[in-house]
């Protein structure tokens, strides 16, 4: 790909402040029009360990933290002997000359050190650091100073007028430093263009959800679903959203589903050993046909596992979550525009058919930092709350909650209107809502409550869109995936019609309920099918089997926490195509 | 210079573990070294010692003491029905738990009931700062109305209180102490170690990244200036003969202990009665009230009955019966399949 391209990392340990220059150099290049997409590598800890935070900027919209590392910014001596030896030519690295050593490395590198104290000045605050290699990465990118002030002052505005001007003055040392002492970078940035907006993917699910009118929203902390709460806490008392932080998982599922059963739309949101917790709940929602809407932010498990880390691992644990055969919806949104777009839908369809709606995130998109065209954010989508009593109509005293329909669907009255009491129960029961568990359990009672329920997944699977094919139709491979690897596979079938090889993309959303039969006829007309995941077992080709009895052609596989890079993708399919390999297990270059 | 060894010949080094990864200062590496300091000194075999975590930074610490002892870090909140397991199984080992508040009193608040119910066998400190460390410094359910964290509203919501839940439970040792007061501390966790049941050590563990500011009433500064002992405590181990340590000047008393030794509390200004609830509910109470924090031996009960005791469990491990233990007898195998001839 021509224009300009160029991935920048931070390293460092928790605590030395790396999200600040992340978040500068994200606004700036947002402010500008560039378009960015952040990946942090980072550990379960305040303190000390290993952060190394990908920023790559592109003249084109990118989903990917890309291939290379074209400049390196040191925050320790550690960072610098975990990567130099593996940098390219034309690769920057900035450092702290006085704290920083550099080592080895290979021909071509440019190193940019910094004598910090000597810049700064006498008795600086550390994270000095910070604001000197920013001013610095900019100055090389040919970015103007002016860009970086603004920014800079945006930054520190809240923490005083002296650290601001101490910020500026530090950074134009810096800038004037380098522009005296080192190369440019490898690329310029373009000119600037139509300023960008910046989020992070949780912050994409709080909003969407804010926008489908949820009212109700409480969690349990557990990373990488934290956001998520933080957003709804910060924001919730303006918005009118009851936001509850709660004391386990088990309490937060049940609150959400009182919450819904009164009325409002209720969400909450988990990583997998909380849903795990859940799962009584969610049965317990579709017995007594309340909407909710539950997020798993899948972590590498099992059990607590590593909790910064990336993996499609959960979706058994949702395909199977509770007690008991229940009609449910699933889906797994493949960025955090398209779980914006697509949560009112959910809702909308969680209230039609009255039953739990899970969607599955993951590590990759929850904790994603990313620039967004702010014209696509509409907070205003369409609310249908499906089949509704919120007033007293004709069938006030004769009320059936469960009632008998062809659809399965039967209108759903809020507590507290007259005439409509009911009552709510995880037995089975009668349509009038009377129990069948106790006195007789009736076998033809229970069956037509039952198939009531179950006829509601044939409406929700026809208002569902069938997965589609995208690309050329005649390629030679067709690369198979579902949820966040959408980005990385659409960029690795871009470099591999490049080198020749025309490969088209299938990817699934919606999993259940699940559109068999045209998924079927896709993969039919396919001429060799490899699917792409980030789990040991190829989970999702087991249920893909399941459902179509269709097996594919080859698997990639990534199981080590860090997410795919497109040549990991590129390289395995070659290797697929050229040596008859069935399974490839990319191997992770950058060891955090 | 001679190295120092405890009584069963064991160098302090012996009892140490692997380097903290938490934020320094943190209170709960205090802690830690605490516990190292205190088995050593108790001169407990480390292989006698099993070391149980939920999860949290609180709950990381094992990885920082007693290295070599066992481990088992369990999933958030559920230590202690992890640890009634292990206990059923092999009684005769000693049982530390660490958990944090959030573990403790959030999700975890349940399985702390129960285990104090059933009189577990084994020390359970919770390392109490009010927040949720390890995801970020949210309020947990043991911070005051009132405090506020670093860059945070003040929290609404008003606290649990472990050490009155426990005492209102039935336990029979309830402490509460402070990672800044070592000597208290230490002689509260060898008692609890010495002690036969369950032992609730909360105590109070300032969050230096996340709450350690002046307006909240879990950092140093503020703990320091409105801590409140009841007594000074003082262990002295069964192996030493109490006949030969000083005796205090003024008034004091002795607490005899499960394994034989002795707490000694040396009272400050009014005398605290460790035997009598209403005595204890009524010092945590009155502390409440005026944002002290109350620390000491609050509640102490010998005998009753601990976990193993009332299922009846046999000396031998359950770990470790022997295979003809394991299944019925020849005979009583016999009768069984008799029965089922009729
Ligand atoms: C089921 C589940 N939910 C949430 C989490 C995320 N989580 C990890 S530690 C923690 C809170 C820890 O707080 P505390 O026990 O007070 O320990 P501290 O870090 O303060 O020492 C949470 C919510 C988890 N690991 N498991
Ligand atoms: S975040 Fe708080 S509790 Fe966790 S290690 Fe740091 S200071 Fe300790
Ligand atoms: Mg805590």
């Amino acid at each position: 790909m021509s224009g300009f391209d160029y991935v920048i990392t931070i390293g460092g340990a928790a605590g030395q402040g790396i999200a600040t220059p992340g978040n500068i150099l994200a606004r700036l290049f947002a402010r500008l029009g560039i378009h960015m997409y952040a990946y942090n590598a980072y550990q379960s800890i305040i303190r000390g360990g290993h952060s190394f935070l990908t920023i790559r900027c592109s003249d084109h919209e990118i989903r990917t933290h890309g291939d290379v590392i074209d400049l390196m910014i040191c925050l320790n001596q550690d960072t610098m002997d975990r990567h130099l030896e593996h940098l390219g030519p034309n690769t920057s690295v900035i450092f702290n000359s006085d704290t920083i050593e550099p080592g080895k490395a290979a021909d071509g590198v440019r190193l940019c050190p910094m004598a910090v104290t000597e810049i700064v000045g006498k008795g600086a605050n550390k994270l000095m650091q910070n604001t000197v290699a920013i001013a610095v990465t900019c100055q090389l990118l040919g970015i103007e100073f002016k860009a970086l002030e603004d920014v800079l002052n945006f930054q520190f505005s809240a923490k005083g007028e002296e650290l601001m001007a101490m910020n500026v003055k530090v950074a134009w040392a810096a800038y004037e430093h380098s522009a005296a002492n080192f190369k440019p970078a490898s690329q310029q940035a373009p000119k600037p263009g139509r300023p960008l907006a910046v989020w992070a993917g949780n912050q994409a699910f709080a909003m969407a959800a804010a926008g489908a009118g949820v009212k109700f929203y409480c969690a349990y902390p557990m990373s990488p679903s934290t956001g998520i709460l933080h957003w709804m806490a910060a924001n919730g008392r303006e918005l009118g959203i009851m936001v509850r932080q709660v004391e386990d998982e088990i309490s937060v599922i049940c609150m959400t589903v009182g919450a819904a059963h009164a009325g409002c739309r209720s969400m909450c949101a988990t990583s997998g050993g909380g849903f795990a917790l859940m799962t009584e709940g969610v049965g317990a929602a579709a017995m007594m046909e309340i909407p909710i809407v539950i997020v798993n932010v899948q972590r590498a498990g099992p059990s607590t596992g590593v909790p910064t880390k990336t993996e499609q691992g959960d979706l058994w644990q949702v395909l199977g979550a509770s007690q008991g055969d229940f009609p449910k919806l699933i889906l797994a949104p493949s960025s955090p525009l398209d779980a914006f777009q697509t949560i009112p839908e959910v809702f909308n369809l969680a209230d039609k058919y009255q039953l739990p709606a899970i969607i599955l995130s993951d590590l990759l998109i929850s904790d994603e930092t990313s620039t967004i065209d702010p014209e696509l954010l509409d907070m205003h989508p369409l609310i249908d709350r499906g089949e509704l009593i919120t007033e007293v109509g004709d069938e006030a005293g004769n009320y059936e909650r469960y009632k008998f329909t062809d659809s399965g669907i039967s209108p759903r009255a809020l507590p507290g209107i007259p005439g409509y009491e009911h009552v709510v129960a995880t037995d089975e029961h009668m349509p009038d809502g009377v129990l069948i568990s106790d006195e007789y359990t009736h076998p033809h009672k229970r069956r037509a409550m039952l198939e009531k329920r179950q006829r509601k997944m044939d409406g929700l699977l026809a208002d569902l869109p069938p997965p589609a094919i995208v690309g050329d139709a005649d390629a030679e491979v067709t690369l198979v995936g579902w949820g966040s690897t959408a980005g990385v596979i659409q960029e690795a079938i871009g470099q591999l019609a490049q080198a020749g090889v025309s490969v088209n993309h299938l990817h699934f959303k919606w999993l259940v309920p699940f559109h068999a039969d045209e998924a079927v006829q896709l993969l039919s007309s396919c001429k060799r099918t490899i699917i792409v995941e980030n789990n040991y077992s190829g989970l999702f080709h087991r249920y893909l089997r399941g459902e179509t009895g269709f097996t594919v052609d080859g698997h990639i596989r990534k199981y080590d926490g860090e997410p795919f890079k497109p040549h990991h993708i590129v390289a395995a399919v070659q290797e697929q195509l050229e040596g008859g390999e069935t399974l490839s297990v990319p191997y992770e270059e950058i060891i955090v | 210079m001679s190295i120092k060894l405890n009584v069963i010949n064991l160098e302090k080094s012996e009892y140490t573990g692997g380097k903290s990864s938490l934020c320094p200062g943190c209170g709960h590496d205090q802690i830690s070294k605490v516990i190292i300091q205190a088995a050593w000194e108790n001169g407990i075999p480390p292989e006698g010692i099993v070391k149980m975590s939920g999860i949290g930074c609180s709950s990381k610490t094992p990885a920082y003491f007693l290295g070599k002892s066992h481990g088992f870090n369990t999933v958030h909140g559920r230590m202690p029905s992890v640890t009634t397991g292990a206990a059923m199984a092999n009684k005769n080992l000693l049982y530390i738990g660490v958990s944090g508040d959030g573990d403790t009193a959030s999700i975890g608040i349940g399985q702390f009931i129960h285990a104090i119910r059933r009189n577990l066998n084994m020390v359970y400190i919770i390392e109490n700062n009010g927040v949720y460390g390890l995801t970020k410094g949210q309020y947990s359910a043991t911070m005051e109305r009132g405090s506020t964290k670093r860059k945070g509203q003040p929290n609404d919501q008003p606290p649990i209180d472990l050490c009155k839940m426990a005492i209102n439970l039935g336990c029979g040792f309830v402490a509460r102490s402070f990672s800044g007061s070592k000597k208290q501390l230490t002689a509260l966790i060898k008692a609890g170690m010495s002690h036969n049941g369950m032992a609730i050590i909360d105590v109070i563990s300032p969050c230096v990244t996340f709450a350690n500011n002046d307006e909240s009433y879990r950092s140093y500064g503020y703990v320091k200036d409105n801590e409140e002992p009841l007594h000074v405590a003082d262990y002295i181990p069964h192996f030493s003969p109490i006949a030969e340590v000083d005796i205090p000047e003024g008034e004091y008393k002795d607490i005899e202990l499960f394994d034989g030794s002795t707490l000694r509390l040396e009272t400050i200004s009014d005398h605290h009665d460790t035997s009598d609830v209403v005595a204890a509910l009524s010092a945590i109470h009155y502390a409440e009230q005026q944002g002290k924090h109350v620390t000491g031996l609050l509640y102490f009960e010998a005998d009753i009955p601990t976990a193993d005791e009332v299922q009846g469990l046999v000396d031998i491990p359950l770990s470790s019966l022997p295979a003809e233990l394991m299944r019925p007898s020849r005979a009583k195998h016999d009768e069984l399949i008799r029965k089922l001839i009729g």
